[in-house]
């Protein structure tokens, strides 16, 4: 049909199809994941400042919600329910902050429906999630003062982050933090793989949902990506060579 | 019998078809369609309700500032720690807002609040970085001696070396060697890793989206 992109529509369908096939498989042959060094170190930290009555803070980043950037911090929600999930018997909730209104309302979203959950609705504070800072370096200023002042010792950084998320991780190590980053652009993720103590490198960041086991479908879309991927792998080679032998299609 | 509708229903599916309209709107050229039918029709509530979206985010935006200065009051009021930090944010906030409303965003007034004030702590903030990376480097070197580390720190150096003006001289075959090795580096194997990250970051991206489109995953409440 003129004026549709047919192969857009295409390869929409086959993640579709592939999301349906692993959520039917996953019941019969469950999904075994390569063990994730950072996932595993999370799920202590939050145990021992859940006993220690410490905080945990996610940062969802500096992407807004209508952005091309917004996937990330989407993950990062993902994170966040989990996150309030665990936390609820600790003293100090779990803190959200983002440098986007939108996103910020999200997360007072996301943290009330995990406390109803968990039939906690008393835990839920509306200033638990919060836009600290509309511009990049403001909200990445605020942090300093953050930290320490609400007593974190899990600083998970899980959104969209230009250069200053180095800074972001930074200042989680300097306050002693249990520091653990994770964001979509390249260049970032290199800067966050010398600043953060657990860096979550590719597509590690949405791939944290179905490590902290949050649902099937999660399970089954890691495994879609994974057959997306050698797909696509596959194709890059077969393209390589064939015009290795002067072949172009 | 008291009916519960089931708001968070109407939610889910509010998003979803939301959601979908914008996504379909992606595959479609809207110069190649029929201005007139329902096909035409379907893709304006697309562009009317992307217009809707941007609204409702400056709206959130504003949300957000009244929810940054409700928890910096608290802060004030109950005198907890770093409050002055708090009493200082507040000042500030409603100094620029006022001068913003009286003056205009593009006033000398305001623009010299950006110029003298903002922009240069964000510029100290950005050479902070410069020093939180160095410092980080070393951290990565003392305390995460693997392998991987080991490549990161070695490429970083000798990018750094083909780089940095006078580290070495510029006519002699050490400059030709490193320089080589430098554009091969940022050239072969920086932008392969790159693409491979990009690769998946966007795979990621993608099931994270089919995820919010599919109501399994709803940021805007399941209750």
């Amino acid at each position: 049909m003129s004026g549709v992109n047919l192969v857009g529509l295409a390869v929409l369908a086959l993640f579709l199809v592939l999301l349906i096939f692993f959520l039917i498989l996953g019941n019969r042959r469950p999904a075994v994941f390569r063990p994730l060094g950072g996932d595993e170190a999370l799920q202590s930290a939050i145990e021992r400042a859940v006993e220690a009555g410490e905080r945990v803070h996610l940062s969802l980043g500096t992407g807004s919600v209508i952005g091309a950037d917004s996937a990330p911090a989407f993950a990062g929600l993902v994170l966040l329910k989990s996150l309030a999930s665990t936390t609820t018997l600790s003293d100090k909730p779990v803190v959200a902050t983002t440098g986007d209104g939108a996103m910020a309302i999200l997360a007072q979203d996301t943290l009330r429906s995990a406390y109803t959950e968990a039939g906690a609705e008393e835990r839920y504070q509306a200033t638990s999630g919060r836009m600290i800072g509309p511009t990049p370096w403001s909200y990445v200023a605020n942090l300093p003062i953050l930290l320490p002042n609400e007593d974190v010792s899990v600083h998970v950084l899980a959104g969209s982050f230009g250069a200053e998320g180095a800074l972001a991780a930074d200042f989680g190590e300097r306050f002693g933090c249990f520091t653990l980053g994770g964001t979509d652009d390249a260049q970032t993720q290199a800067l966050l793989y010398a600043t953060a103590e657990y860096p979550l490198i590719g597509e590690e960041l949405f791939a944290a949902g179905a490590y902290l086991g949050v649902g099937p479908v999660h399970k089954a879309s890691l495994r879609v990506q994974d057959t997306v991927r050698m797909i696509v792998v596959g194709g890059i080679l077969l393209g390589a060579i064939l015009s290795l032998f002067g072949v172009t299609l | 019998m008291r009916v519960n509708l089931g708001g968070h229903l109407l939610w889910a599916a509010t998003a979803v078809a939301t959601g979908l309209i914008v996504l379909l709107g992606y595959f479609v050229q809207l110069d190649q369609i029929p201005q007139a039918g329902l096909f035409a029709t379907f893709f304006k509530l697309r562009l009317l309700l992307m217009r809707y979206a941007v609204l409702l985010a400056a709206i959130a935006l504003f949300l957000g500032l009244f929810n940054l200065v409700s928890v910096h009051w608290n802060k004030v009021s109950d005198q907890q720690a770093g409050w002055p930090y708090s009493g200082i944010l507040i000042v500030a906030f409603f100094l620029t807002l006022v001068l913003g409303l009286v003056f205009g965003p593009d006033s000398p007034v305001v623009l010299l609040l950006f110029n003298y004030v903002q922009l240069p702590v964000e510029a100290s903030l950005s050479a902070l970085l410069v020093v939180s990376l160095t410092l980080a480097g070393f951290r990565v070197i003392s305390s995460r001696r693997d392998l991987i580390s080991g490549i990161f720190i070695v490429t970083a150096l000798l990018v750094l070396i083909g780089s940095g003006p006078g580290l070495i001289s510029s006519d002699g075959a050490q400059y030709s060697l490193i320089g080589g090795l430098r554009n091969w580096l940022a050239q072969v194997a920086a932008a392969g890793g790159a693409r491979g990250v990009l690769l998946g970051v966007a795979l990621g991206a993608i099931v994270t989206g089919m995820r919010i489109l599919m109501a399994v995953d709803r940021p805007y409440g399941d209750r």
